[in-house]
């Protein structure tokens, strides 16, 4: 093939444009226009020379990074600039503008020989790293010493932060989303990163910063539960409030007919009493600040009957509307904290209520910090009976020493001693990704706390709350910022005895909002099935469940019915009245069976007599 | 004999344990904890053979075509020191190809003629001669002449024919086997201390068994097909099972082999290798409601309904759709009263019931 292979082929957007002599020399040339200014900075070029082609790329959806150009082994943000950027009077986008910094993509990286830091740069670098901790996002950056834990933790980290309960906006108190919380006395962390700073994350803090000890309690920590001081439950840690709100609207029907928000009159059907609609105002919705409780009514709605034909049999004069109102559902509880009616651009009145309900964090709510470490409250200890320091200080929350050395997060434990030196010298502490080694850190804390009289590495003796016996070994303690996650025992806790059952197969209904039971799979089944216990499987499937009793013909094998008029079982298939016997199955079986029917399968039963 | 005794008795299950379940849950739990993963076996060099749940699978789907057929071929004691025996034996199972033996080829697909460049090592290697790959090409390609000039065979297509049919009759003449078994596409020889045996990758079982010097109790296969058509299905029960063991063997998951036992039996108690499934063990199963609540539930109930089917209720599945006490365990034994007997309870004149 020869010539034609030699020359390089041109891409702009993925679109063979044409070919050149020698790409790399041709996309040097690009580079150094963009740098000049003179092509657009977000286009990016490649040389690839495996393929001896050059992709350049400006088209939306690219990923792209900013790197600081170094040119002849020298970075181009020198001494010089960087003094102007101390100083203000010149920013980033100034750096961008002049070529000094730009922003490569995926693809151009591969070009590139970048150096982490500045005293790494050699003569084949071409790129320097704005800083380490670039790598990162923002979420990422969240957390601190990030490099000090096993690599695996961090996506846990990540999840757990997004979960946690915050202070996401100011006007919490005008604001109609589905669910959302609000803790209520968030405060900033003793140690955060350049990132957190800078996006200001303080202002919608996300946790609070709890005097841990590393120390098991009884046993009321074990596997990852933590085991937290009352004393400083009543003073507000993790309290928050959650919202829920309940939204409904005035549907529109075929042939004019419309829902109505109003207090149900007692001519309606489904009309459940006066005392249901007491907490209603005259149009039909909870006042505020109203205290409602589980099956309480918030918004009376009044719905025209299903069926036309229904009005149209008894004549104009009968109102077969139904009530159609909304209700709290079980477990549910709270204060109206916001009303709203207003309109859809469609012109139909919708409304919203917003209930509020305070949650103080109890056994089973989770809370975790920003190192993956989360667990659930084991036990509320009262402050009395919960180890102290000589100091007189009462930790808010035990942590199991075994959740650590198999997690790796040392990360955890060098914030805890960090934190503890910032509470000595009054200094936020810097957790920023790969901005110091971890010896160091060390040191400077330990130095710190050394000087104000506390051991080093941040151990302290501790007492014993219960007997004021000294416990036998040095008990690691310090700060450590804690967030309350969303999952709560509140939200989550429910039971069932007896309840409703689904109308189609008669079975107890699902899940926390309609009072249902927790199922009884397949994996359950056999279970009970491989122990050979008959009899608690048939009351789990049958007697707790569907049973239901049949009249089954003993001629025919077909399902009867009971004549109420004559007090006799009938078979309709044969007319007989006698021969038929009263069978207990599950009502899904009888289901089965009519459906059998309706695709023209009659399953006989034949009766045996024991 | 009374320690015996006892143990035996110990090691019986009891009336109506639910066997089946009890096994399912066993393999099922181990399997959950095996990974999918391939392992490279030592030996049979890059070869990797199946291993974990994926080869677990393949056992119990009875697939027809297992992904990496193995045998392990060992000698009685007189050959299997005797390296250069083996090693004789080994080259009389690999199969050779005509593309093994060529550095290269060009062809001129006009002409209808193809330039064979035949490695001398290579043949040397296979032991084979020029003139035997010559005489094995020409009697079994009756369309072709065959000439050559030193390690140079030229092909002759002798036919006009259009360019597709050449190449692709050139394609095969290039595939043609000249010497080997069948199926057997290599083979290496390890050592066990002072023995040596003979590892190979793809399995033709009556083929080797032919060869001179294999005996057929010396061989092993993992492929149960074959396994179940040259000795039949006993020992393809056996095989299963052995497999099976294997399996959970090298995932280090420990396991009473009566249940990996009672699989196979299940599996081969028909005469022929049914899968776990649809088509079936579980497709076999007498209740129609039983196969119903598994898979295709409007098939088996239409055929039902044609062939006017009978459920005599016997399975636990069925028990538990209908609502009835299951047959296994607590629900097994029933209590028989003799009418005659109770006349003898009836209460005394004046005795309250
Ligand atoms: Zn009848």
């Amino acid at each position: 093939m020869g010539k034609e292979s030699a020359l390089c082929t041109i891409f702009v957007d993925g679109k063979n444009i044409g070919r050149v002599s020698d790409g790399a020399a041709f996309a040097t040339e690009i580079r150094a226009n963009r740098r000049k200014g003179l092509l657009s900075g977000e286009i990016n070029v490649a040389f690839i020379k495996e393929l001896n082609e050059v992709h350049i790329n400006a088209d939306k959806g690219r990923v792209r990074k900013p790197y600081i150009v170094v040119e002849n082994g020298k970075s181009k943000l020198d001494d010089q600039l960087m003094e102007k950027v101390r100083s203000k009077e010149i920013d980033f986008n100034y750096l961008v503008r002049r070529g000094i910094i730009e922003y490569l993509d995926a693809e151009e990286e591969e070009n590139i020989y970048a150096a982490m830091r500045e005293n790494e740069i050699n003569s084949k670098t071409t790129h320097l790293e704005v800083d380490p901790a670039i790598m990162f996002g923002v979420t990422v950056n969240g957390s601190v010493f990030p490099e000090f834990n096993s690599v695996g933790k961090h996506p846990l980290a990540w999840q757990l932060m997004k979960q946690a309960q915050a202070l996401p906006v100011m006007n919490f108190s005008n604001r109609f989303g589905a669910r959302s919380f609000l803790l209520h006395y968030p405060q900033a962390p003793l140690i955060d990163s350049v990132t957190y700073r800078a996006a200001n994350l303080s202002k919608h803090a996300n946790g609070q910063n709890l005097i841990v000890a590393v120390t098991t309690y009884h046993g009321y920590n074990m596997s990852d539960a933590v085991v937290v001081n009352r004393a400083s439950i009543e003073r507000g840690i993790g309290r928050s409030s959650f919202f829920k709100t309940y939204a409904d609207e005035e549907r529109r029907y075929p042939g004019g007919q419309q829902d109505r928000f109003t207090i149900p009159s007692p001519t309606v059907e489904g009309y459940e009493g006066e005392q249901a609609y007491t907490k209603l105002g005259e149009d039909g919705i909870v006042e505020e600040e109203m205290e409602v409780n589980e099956g309480d009514i918030v918004i009376g709605k009044v719905s025209p009957p299903r069926f036309l034909e229904e009005q149209t049999a008894f004549g104009a004069g009968i109102d077969k509307s139904r009530d159609n109102s909304v209700k709290l559902k079980a477990g549910e509880s709270g204060v109206v904290d916001n009303v709203m009616v207003t309109e859809t651009s469609g012109a139909t009145k919708i409304v919203k209520v917003v209930v509020r309900s305070e949650m103080f964090p109890e056994h089973g709510d989770k809370m975790g910090s920003r190192h993956a470490q989360k667990g659930v409250i084991g036990s509320i200890i009262p402050q009395e009976e919960m180890p102290f320091t000589s100091s007189g200080i009462v930790p808010d929350l035990l942590l199991n020493p075994m959740g650590l050395p198999n997690r790796m997060t040392a990360g955890h434990i060098l914030e805890m001693l960090g934190a503890k030196a910032t509470c000595v010298n009054g200094i936020i502490g810097d957790g920023t990704p790969f901005a110091r080694k971890g010896n160091d850190l060390i040191k400077e804390y330990g130095d710190v706390l050394e000087r104000s009289g506390y051991d080093r590495y941040g151990n302290e003796m501790l007492y014993d709350g219960r007997t004021g016996r000294r416990l036998k070994s040095e008990i690691f303690i310090g700060p450590v910022y804690y967030f309350r996650l969303s999952q709560m025992t509140k939200l989550k806790l429910q039971v069932r005895s007896r309840g409703p059952v689904q109308i189609l197969t008669r079975q107890p209904t699902e899940g926390k909002p309609r009072s249902g039971g927790i199922r009884f799979e397949e994996m359950q089944r056999d279970a009970l099935v491989g122990h050979g216990a008959s009899i608690l499987l048939k009351d789990r499937m049958l007697d707790q469940s569907d049973k239901d009793s049949v009249w089954i013909c003993r001629e025919c094998g077909d399902t009867g019915y009971m004549d109420r008029v004559k007090n006799v079982p009938v078979c309709p298939m044969c007319g007989g009245t006698s021969k038929l016997e009263s069978v207990e199955i599950s009502y899904a079986f009888k289901l089965l069976l009519d459906e059998l029917k309706s695709m023209h399968i009659l399953a006989r039963i034949n009766l045996k007599s024991d | 004999m009374i320690v015996m005794a006892k143990r035996s008795n110990s090691g019986k299950v009891q009336y109506g344990e639910p066997v089946g379940v009890v096994t399912a849950q066993s393999l099922g739990e181990r399997s959950t904890q095996m990974v999918l993963r391939t392992f490279h076996q030592a030996g049979v060099s890059s070869e990797v053979i199946s291993a974990g749940l994926p080869r677990l699978i393949e056992i119990v789907d009875a697939r027809k075509r297992a992904k990496h057929a193995l045998m392990t071929i060992r000698f009685d004691k007189g050959i299997a020191k005797d390296y250069e025996r083996v090693k004789e034996i080994k080259q009389k199972l690999e199969e050779v190809s005509i593309n093994t033996l060529i550095n290269g080829f060009d062809e001129n697909l006009k002409n209808g003629t193809m330039l064979l460049h035949f490695d001398k090592d290579a043949m040397s290697a296979h032991s084979i001669t020029l003139r035997k790959v010559m005489e094995i090409l020409s009697s079994r390609f009756p369309d072709i002449e065959v000439s050559n000039e030193g390690n140079e065979v030229t092909i002759r297509y002798k036919k006009r024919k259009d360019v597709r049919g050449v190449r692709t009759a050139f394609v095969h003449v290039r595939d043609e086997i000249v010497s080997g078994v069948e199926g057997i596409q290599k083979a290496v020889i390890n050592s066990e201390g002072e023995t040596f045996y003979i590892a190979v990758s793809g399995s033709n079982l009556k083929g080797v068994m032919d060869i001179e010097g294999v005996r057929p109790e010396n061989i092993y296969t993992n492929d149960i097909f074959e396994v179940l058509s040259v000795f039949g299905i006993e020992a393809a029960r056996n095989a299963i099972a052995n497999e099976i063991a294997y399996v959970f063997d090298i995932e280090k998951a420990s396991m009473n082999f009566k249940h990996i036992a009672l699989l196979a039996d299940t599996m081969t108690y028909s005469g022929t290798i049914k899968s776990v499934g649809r088509h079936g063990v579980a497709g076999d199963k007498e209740s129609v409601f039983a196969r119903a609540a598994y898979e295709e539930t409007i098939k088996h109930f239409v055929n039902a309904g044609f062939f006017s089917e009978t459920d005599r209720l016997r399975g636990v599945a069925e028990n538990i759709i209908i609502g009835r006490q299951i047959t296994v365990g607590t629900g097994k034994v029933k209590l028989m009263i003799k009418n005659e007997e109770l006349e003898r309870f009836k209460p005394e004149d004046g005795e309250k019931e």
